[in-house]
């Protein structure tokens, strides 16, 4: 079953769109039938999907430079250069499918533990310490677009205007829809994704190398880049504990999951580094911390839905729709009525990353194959599979519409040097953000020091203050006239 | 090219600007969409006033007028194509779509282009529509009874 579950997971991670969370939602009639002899095999099929497609997702990103789920995202950044400008994808693949096993590691071994009490912590976070979480998660990411800091903060802009389309949740007010009710519901950032980053990504090498050409990247994880990788997961294994630990710690927060965890593994990684220059350009730490900290963040998105019946993760909210069909109810009881069916899950955890993680070694030659396809078919199955993945979402041609407008942004953008990342990130997160900011101000009668009044809540906003001052501070040593500038820049940002 | 590039962005942002510019005062739904707006309207100020400062030199946006081709052969057939899935549903246009690419750009034998286009749709049908239980967009025909798909 586990073995079913992850081999499909695989598959649905590698296809672009069409992602973990609606795969596990195809299944959930599936299960139902499963479940009626056992619902840990139900529950084990489902998990094993979801561990199949963390790490499925990887594989395309990597070679292809297309992400396969939103949480492959961030290895755009590093994964891909470090398999083809430094023509080393078996140790790119490595770098991840380890640092996301020992992530995942231990994150499950935190979680065997400390499920319970970590649950008990999660729900006592209000509204004004996930906000302060947000902002801090901006932060590390404005020092990603290294370039320019005022790019980064205006992709930023733009991801948050992007998420704010669509009715207001508050007051439910329509808003930025210019008339059109199609809008209404707003824009989801899978179809501005794979538009940004699938679409987008063939019209830039279209131009760079010329149409007829195939990039080929001959991938096979050999015992050499194995024991390479291993050598620098060693050097680098503090960063991935931590990081893991961060993700898992990121996971239980409700309503995330493996993308903000992987996002926010990345900025740290990047601004706990020595060389920083490096990242971007194939740098093995800015492969393995946000993998780490991303399947770490998954499994962590778990506890909440197991021990409180709050899901972590959108993929764990239909795990949890699974459990209340098949006659559970999520929630403390749980691990007193059910124990082994929580037991079965926990150990599905392990037994999956294993498993996967085999699977993924081994099949990665399988995999590259798929390298070898001709340009002039290849460009049309991407497009074809790309339009799938946006139209599979809602049913809907605007979200394919929405698709192939924002691979012709994505173009542009490249063109011009905008990051892309901070775009996808404030599109991810700014419905949460701008939720969580208006609660806390709601909560307090308008009044804005409710953020100062939480500990918890202006430690980390300080901390984010930081993370933006820092960028400057490098740039003011370094003497440059820009450095005021970008002083506005950060001042506007804090706003 | 930069400085096109963030006339575009600017005027982007300031139409938003524009369109939303309720009240940025209290917490109504307008507030957190201005603000937004208005700090990608700064900094993309911030990215022009720097641009124009600073001649970048080498300002064609393309190199060559070859380049400019090779993006417009995707382009274009992309854009009509989406929009024509509209009326001849996913698989005609998917067919269609692969055949022009192996015959125009591949440069094949029919008999290849023609089982590329066939396969593709094919291999699609299978796994979506009766594996993965997606129903994707049918033409027309379908529509009126006369194609299964």
């Amino acid at each position: 079953m586990l073995f079913v579950g992850v081999a499909l997971g695989l598959v649905v991670g590698v296809l672009p769109g069409l992602g973990g969370t609606s795969a596990v939602a195809i299944l959930l009639p599936i299960t139902v039938i499963i479940a009626r002899t056992s619902p840990t095999s139900a529950v084990i099929l489902l998990a094993g999907v979801y561990w199949g497609a963390l790490f499925g997702g990887v594989i395309t990103s990597i070679l292809f430079n297309i992400p396969g789920e939103p949480w492959s995202v961030v290895l755009l950044f590093d994964g891909f250069p470090l398999a083809k400008r430094r023509g080393k994808p078996g140790v790119a693949l490595a770098s991840s499918f380890m640092a996301s096993f020992v992530g995942a590691f231990l994150a499950t071994v935190l979680f065997t533990f400390f499920a319970r009490a970590l649950a008990d912590i999660a729900i006592s976070f209000g509204p004004p310490e996930l906000f302060a979480v947000f902002i801090m998660s901006f932060a590390t990411l404005i020092g990603l677009g290294a370039e320019s800091p005022a790019k980064a903060v205006a992709m930023i802009g733009f991801g948050l205007l992007l998420a704010a389309v669509g009715f207001d949740t508050i007051t439910g007010a329509p808003r930025l829809n210019f008339g059109q009710t199609a809008l209404l519901s707003g824009i989801s950032f899978v179809p501005v994704t794979i538009g940004l980053f699938g679409i987008g990504e063939i019209l830039a090498s279209a131009e760079e190398s010329g149409i007829g050409y195939v990039e080929r990247i001959a991938a096979r994880v050999g015992f050499k880049d194995l024991v390479e990788t291993f050598g620098e997961l060693r050097k680098r294994i503090w960063l991935v504990l931590s990081t893991a630990l961060i993700g898992f710690w990121f996971g239980t927060l409700p309503g995330h999951g493996a993308t903000a965890g992987s996002f926010l593994g990345y900025g740290l990684a990047r601004q706990w580094s020595k060389n920083k220059e490096d990242f971007g350009k194939g740098e093995i730490s800015g492969i393995m911390a946000p993998q780490a900290a991303a399947d770490s963040a998954a499994v962590g998105s778990l506890v909440p839905m197991i021990a409180l019946g709050v899901p972590g993760s959108p993929t764990s909210a239909v795990i949890m729709a699974g459990l209340f069909i098949w006659g559970l109810t999520p929630g403390p009881l749980l691990f007193v009525e059910h124990h082994d069916f929580v037991w079965g899950l926990i150990a599905s955890i392990y037994l999956g990353h294993l498993l996967t993680f085999v699977i993924c070694l081994s099949a990665v030659p399988l995999l590259a194959m798929i390298m070898r396809i001709p340009y002039a078919i290849l460009t049309p199955f991407i497009v074809l599979i790309s339009i799938i993945g946006a139209y599979s979402l809602n049913n809907s041609m605007l979200d394919v519409f929405i698709t192939i407008i924002f691979g012709l942004v994505g173009y542009w953008l490249r063109k011009t040097k905008y990051p892309l990342a901070p775009l996808v990130v404030a599109i991810v997160l700014g419905d949460s953000t701008e939720k969580t900011f208006r609660q806390s101000l709601i909560g307090s009668g308008g009044n804005p020091l409710v953020f100062a009044g939480s500990p918890l809540a202006a430690t980390l906003l300080v901390l984010a203050v930081l993370l933006l001052a820092l960028p400057i501070v490098r740039s003011l040593r370094r003497g440059r006239r820009r450095a005021a500038l970008e002083q506005d820049t950060v001042g506007t940002a804090i706003d | 090219m930069f400085v096109a590039a963030v006339a575009m962005v600017d005027s982007r942002a300031g139409a938003l600007v524009d369109r939303t510019g309720t009240q940025p005062g209290g917490i109504g739904a307008g507030f957190y969409p201005f603000w937004a707006a208005m700090l990608m309207f700064v900094c993309s100020g911030l990215v022009a006033y720097r641009a124009w400062r600073t001649p970048t030199p080498g300002t064609a946006a393309f190199e060559g007028r070859d380049a400019v081709f090779s993006v417009l052969k995707l382009i274009i057939p992309m854009v009509v194509f989406t929009v024509a899935i509209v009326w001849l549903g996913f698989y005609i246009v998917s067919a269609l779509y692969m055949g022009l690419f192996a015959r125009w750009l591949g440069r094949y034998r029919w008999i290849w282009v023609a089982a590329s286009a066939v396969a593709m749709p094919v291999a699609i049908y299978a796994a979506f529509e009766l594996g993965f239980r997606v129903a994707l967009p049918k033409s027309v025909l379908y529509d009126a009874g006369i194609l299964p798909f």
